[in-house]
């Protein structure tokens, strides 16, 4: 357990000083900006399963309060960041053909679809969130930033991360087995 | 870490390079270009020493003088063709000028030959490609009075060709992250030297704001400290003419932000059919390179045969 939080706050110092100076570089002022970040989250659901699937959440939450852009939609964000990472772990673990390895071109395709697939359950998560609550944003715009966001950076900056972190630092994929192998 | 995976992190990497002139637009005028170096060097340096400092001992202690040599004169090389560069471009257009860095393509094979290292035919074929695509994109607009210009892009092309030589050796007998902090120390020193020379106040005579500390962080994070460790860890599986094939494709970057990013952001790119034409020459020639049609070349053969010559 002790290790668990240990790590869950160490993943959580990483996210957050990845996230925090793109908060300058706003799309919708206080709803939407660049967010290189979201490169970790295919990484942290792949490498550390819900344990990072959840420091996801919990990072966008805290850096939403550090931006002073907390709003009854940072709750949607907040479940949306949590699904996101885990539904691209799930879907390696559940149609996977072999555990998570980036060594060929149909893994690459297949990683790829699961991100696009993660980005639009988080965009179809949040999007209706913000439209109900704030009318006033264009709904579409913020969308299509959603899913930039969470597809783009994942594709372009997750996927060589999670090659380098796998082959060249001896980082290995989440297993349920690997938790069992090492009692807390 | 196969063939494929290092390209796949050269390709990382050449984006990465070519959305510096990106965050370069939104650093805040006023701000030399050797303070964004200098701070942004030290800074990725550091980020990759705080993660990879047992790696690094680890180096050091194998082959100290070796590492830390190589490194101060890839930075040096760095330098120095870097100031050819903005010496030379600045007799293009934004699109000519583009594709006048891609000339290393070209010029790394002759810089191998002259070594006396083998190029596979299939590397060759891609070179070539390559080079006919950066002619066609240059050679109609190219005038007489732009000479000097590519006299000088051509200097520094040599020189880049000489540092990716240097680079892809090292990689190969050194630990790449440490290269990468070494290499990041160094081109910060010389541009702190250079700063200094132009602004003594240094740090103290610049405009800061939050815009300027967020792009400082953003370029030292992707331009510095994960390009250049993707860069130096992919070196270290690729032959040097394949990563400068790959490097080309800065120029379809380019040509893409141009496109479709604001005119505040970036210069927006003439799209004529030679550019066109020559772009699409140039990924061919890596697609030839990347791919391995044939499928008759192991992962690290050319690899092999370059340390061993």
């Amino acid at each position: 357990m002790k290790r668990l939080i240990i790590r869950f706050f160490l993943l959580l110092f990483v996210y957050l000083v990845v996230a925090i100076p793109f908060k300058a570089m706003n799309l919708i002022p206080g709803f939407s900006d660049v967010r290189p970040v979201c490169a970790l989250a295919s990484i942290y659901g792949v490498f550390y399963g819900p344990l990072g699937c959840v420091v996801c959440a919990f990072g966008n939450l805290i850096a939403d309060i550090i931006d002073d852009a907390l709003r009854w939609s940072s709750l949607a964000g907040f479940s949306a960041n949590f699904l996101g990472p885990f539904m691209i772990w799930y879907l390696w673990k559940r149609f996977g053909k072999h555990p998570f390895a980036l060594r060929t071109i149909p893994d690459l395709l297949f990683h790829t679809l699961v991100i696009v697939l993660g980005a639009i359950l988080e965009a179809s998560i949040i999007t209706p969130a913000v439209a109900y609550a704030y009318p006033e944003v264009n709904a579409k715009l913020f969308a299509y930033s959603v899913l930039g966001n969470t597809s783009v950076f994942p594709i372009v900056f997750g996927i060589p991360l999670a090659i380098v972190l796998q082959e060249e630092l001896g980082f290995s994929p989440y297993t349920e087995e690997k938790l069992e192998k090492k009692p807390e | 870490m196969n063939r494929l995976q290092a390209n796949i992190c050269l390709i990382c990497v050449t984006m990465c390079w070519s959305m510096e002139i990106v965050i370069y637009s939104s650093i805040p005028e006023g701000t030399p270009a050797f303070a964004t170096t200098c701070v942004t060097s030290f800074a990725g340096s550091l980020l990759l020493l705080a993660a990879f400092f047992k790696r690094m001992l680890a180096a050091l202690r194998k082959n100290w003088r070796s590492l830390v040599t190589g490194s101060a004169i890839l930075a040096l090389l760095n330098a120095m063709y870097n100031a050819m560069f903005i010496c030379g471009v600045k007799s293009f257009d934004i699109t000519s000028g583009a594709f006048t860095y891609c000339m290393v393509v070209v010029l790394l094979p002759v810089v191998l030959l002259s070594l006396r290292r083998r190029i596979g035919l299939e590397t060759l074929l891609s070179v070539v490609c390559v080079g006919t695509g950066i002619v066609l994109a240059v050679g109609k607009s190219l005038q007489g009075e732009q000479l000097p210009g590519l006299a000088l892009m051509g200097g520094g092309n040599l020189l880049r060709a000489i540092f990716i030589v240097v680079l892809a050796d090292m990689a190969k007998k050194h630990e790449p992250l440490a290269i990468a902090i070494f290499l990041g120390f160094f081109v910060g020193i010389i541009s702190l030297v250079v700063w200094l020379w132009e602004d003594p106040k240094l740090i103290f005579g610049l405009p800061m704001s939050r815009t300027l500390i967020a792009s400082w962080t953003i370029y030292s994070y992707f331009i510095v400290a994960i390009a250049q460790a993707f860069n130096t860890i992919a070196m270290s599986r690729v032959t040097a003419t394949n990563a400068t094939l790959v490097y080309s494709l800065e120029i379809v970057f380019s040509i893409i932000w141009g496109t479709f990013l604001p005119a505040s952001l970036i210069t927006p790119v003439d799209l004529t059919p030679s550019v066109l034409l020559g772009a699409a020459f140039i990924i061919l020639g890596n697609l030839m390179e990347i791919l391995d049609i044939r499928g008759k070349r192991t992962e690290y053969e050319s690899t092999k045969q370059e340390v061993k010559r």
